[in-house]
């Protein structure tokens, strides 16, 4: 499988776990995110209590430097709260949905966190530094008897311990009706828009107390409801134009200069449904669950229940490549909806150089896709090989009939064991996956 | 008939998962109770459309007197009566216009809720019912019309929900319109509104085009029965009282005397409570 080197198959190999030992899961430690920044240094997770952990990769040893550095905790902080709004009697669960970095323009960091209806901007910022010597005060922080105090003198920056501060620069709330499932910040680095399962809204980066409504596909009888936005995202390089995903596996492009609201897209991405796979649940599976640009901006992916598809945005009536994630699971979609797995939302990433794709799967699973080679591989996320540098061995499912040694049947597939959110470095061969309550970061194996 | 009953299964855990999505934390969610109404409406085409006379038990004692009703499986004419649809012309029962009720409604809330309900409705109601329904459905979706936006409430649209009967005069709510809710939103072409609910009617493929046919009135009582008795309490209870019962009251006789309703039609009878405990939803 040609890594961002081109050429040379990968090697994947375990690097780090992030995460508590035990099976049992606390609700809290749920990863809902992850991403890293745009230089790959700082990796960020955000979880279901509302928290997020930033890790940050350690500068390579040039010595010794046989692998890339590992990530270690930056900074954790709480972003969102629980909260219940006492008008509609709803609770506000405080589950991080997004993480979004802003490209780095001085010293401190920016990212955007968002939960079901507030999106915050964090600045975390380094302090290295402090200032000693005060006249009236103690280095402790005591105040002195100013008559004790018989000369002066000026205080001068001692270095210090390294404290990483996260603070909330922005909270842009009250703008979405619906649970916020996206958020994207735009190219220009001043706008970002957020979408709930109906509206899409731009923002200003500086101002909190208005947004612009872009899209709107509320029905004005809600009983017309047939479909709901599921993921969208501006496009990395043009300002004016973002997409959208729906419900019911379509993808819209938007031109903001077209219209002020744009529920009028200027492309519509739709493969027909094939009719021999119609099942009762066939509208459910082809929901979208993930939409992603790919960095180049020519082409983005999707990830639906069964697969992921990439289209090029110069064609609208059908996708030009498309990968089968776990197929063998058609046949137990009924049972899958029975246990609410059919639900899931997974995600999907691009490597940097937009020549591979990966997503997650059941049991821990996570499946990558070479477009060049059209070479595929499932990997397992497990504490079982968690030697540092030991290369992953390729799993395979066997879907029926007779299984192979080291095949796994798809009965014993653990389904609540399933892989939703992973990231891959914008420059390098380093990925990160998580499973219910743990972050692995894997990297390649050749240097 | 191991669709009928496949799709009886997928209806059957439907409503159990609209129904629990009540007390989920973080409130409704809408995308997840669409695709779940979305399966709920498969399964009831599939219901109808698999022809199988043997399937209909024999209604329990209080069974209400309807006339029984056409064979199952007879060819609908028309488009199946959608959601929110203009009842489908060829529809034999010409329901009265229900009674004007007062809707107990802090606001519009639980918007998502009541749309999915309505389907959930659809799922267990005749197609003849299903056309006076989407008459009576509406102006409970059109009171979503004229409100603020609200996010689809949990427990507390629920409870307004089940005091407030579904047999709302549309023409108190206005925009939808009655019978012809699709005109009260004239949108652009190019929404997705359109031309999803276009192919929604034209589907399912796998030959059901023809085979939505009308629903009789006098399965109600069947299917009240066939879903069982977890539903039992609900039809016992008037609307106000329906939302504290159904929790408290399983396993009760299925076809027990309904509670208080607005409309005087023995078949309304029936199907009332059991919107309305699915309202209750």
């Amino acid at each position: 499988m040609a890594g961002a080197g081109g050429g040379n198959d990968i090697q994947w190999c375990f690097s780090q776990v992030k995460g508590a030992v035990d099976d049992d899961v606390a609700e809290a430690d749920i990863i809902s995110t992850v991403e890293f920044n745009h230089s790959g240094e700082l990796l960020a997770t955000g979880d279901k209590g509302g928290r997020v952990v930033i890790f940050q990769q350690e500068q390579e040893n040039k010595i010794q430097s046989h692998s890339r550095g590992e990530y270690n905790v930056y900074s954790t902080f709480q972003s969102h709260e629980p909260e219940f709004d006492y008008l509609k009697s709803l609770e506000i669960e405080e589950k991080i949905n997004k993480i979004r970095w802003l490209p780095q323009k001085n010293a401190a960091q920016f990212l955007l966190s968002t939960n079901d209806k507030t999106i915050k901007l964090w600045k975390i910022s380094e302090r290295d530094k402090r200032p000693e010597g005060y006249n009236l005060k103690e280095e402790d922080g005591r105040y002195r008897d100013p008559t004790t105090v018989t000369t002066l003198r000026v205080p001068v920056f001692r270095p210090m311990d390294l404290m990483v501060e996260a603070s909330p620069r922005r909270i842009f709330a009250n703008a979405h009706t619906y649970h916020i499932n996206s958020i994207s910040i735009n190219s220009d680095y001043e706008t970002y828009l957020s979408a709930d399962d109906l509206r899409i809204n731009l923002w200003h980066l500086e101002i909190t107390d208005r947004s612009f409504n872009i899209v709107d596909i509320k029905p004005a009888n809600m009983e017309e409801l047939t479909e709901v936005i599921t993921a969208a995202e501006f496009h990395p390089n043009s300002c004016n134009t973002f997409v959208y995903s729906s419900s019911k596996g379509t993808i819209r492009l938007c031109d903001m200069r077209a219209s002020a609201l744009c529920d009028r897209h200027s492309k519509l991405f739709e493969e027909p449904e094939d009719p021999s796979n119609r099942s009762f649940f066939s509208e459910i599976i082809s929901s979208i669950s993930d939409v992603k640009f790919s960095h180049s901006g020519r082409y983005m992916m999707t990830r639906d229940y069964l697969s992921v598809k990439i289209w090029d945005l110069n064609m609208e009536n059908r996708p030009v490549e498309t990968y089968q994630v776990h197929e063998y699971l058609r046949s137990k979609l009924c049972s899958l909806y029975e246990n609410d797995c059919i639900f899931d939302k997974f995600e999907c990433c691009w490597n940097g150089s937009d020549s591979v794709v990966m997503t997650g799967s059941y049991n821990n699973f996570f499946r990558m896709f070479d477009r060049n080679t059209k070479r595929d591989i499932t990997l397992e996320a497990s504490r079982e090989n968690n030697k540092p540098r030991t290369v992953l061995k390729p799993r395979k499912v066997c879907a029926s009939g007779k299984r192979k040694k080291d095949e796994i049947s798809v009965d014993s597939l653990d389904f609540n064991k399933k892989i939703l959110h992973t990231a891959w470095h914008p420059k390098e061969n380093i990925i990160a996956v998580a499973t219910t309550n743990n972050l692995y970061i894997f990297q390649d194996k050749g240097n | 008939m191991e669709f009928k009953l496949e799709a009886h299964r997928i209806v059957s855990i439907s409503l159990g998962k609209i129904y629990n999505s009540r007390v989920q934390r973080g409130g409704i969610k809408l995308h997840k109770n669409l695709l779940v109404s979305l399966v709920l409406r498969s399964a009831r085409q599939v219901y109808l459309s698999d022809p199988c006379p043997g399937l209909y038990l024999a209604g329990p004692a209080g069974t209400p007197a309807v006339a029984p009703p056409q064979q199952p499986g007879e060819p609908v004419a028309g488009p199946p009566p959608g959601w929110g649809d203009p009842p489908p012309p060829a529809g034999p029962a010409a329901w009265p216009e229900p009674e004007p009720q007062p809707q107990q409604h802090d606001g519009p809330g639980a918007e998502s809720a009541e749309s999915v309900v309505a389907v959930a409705e659809d799922a267990v109601m005749g197609a003849e019912a299903a056309a006076a329904w989407s008459r009576v459905e509406r102006p409970r979706g059109a009171v979503t019309v004229e409100g603020s936006d609200v996010i689809p409430e949990g427990p507390r649209a629920g409870e307004s929900q089940s005091v407030a009967p579904p047999a709302v005069c549309p023409r108190k709510r206005g925009a939808a319109g009655v019978g012809g809710g699709r005109t009260g939103c004239a949108m652009p072409g190019s929404t997705p509104l359109k031309k999803p609910r276009r192919n929604l009617e034209e589907q399912p493929a796998g030959g059901e085009e023809e085979g939505e046919e009308e629903m009789e009135t006098g399965n109600v009582a069947n299917l009240i029965s066939i879903f069982g008795s977890s539903f039992s309490g609900l039809l016992r209870k008037s609307p106000g009282g329906g939302r504290e019962e159904e929790e408290a009251d399983e396993g009760g006789p299925e076809a027990a005397e309904p509670g208080q309703i607005c409309c005087d039609k023995p078949v309304l009878r029936d199907m009332n409570p059991w919107s309305t405990a699915i309202v209750a939803f």
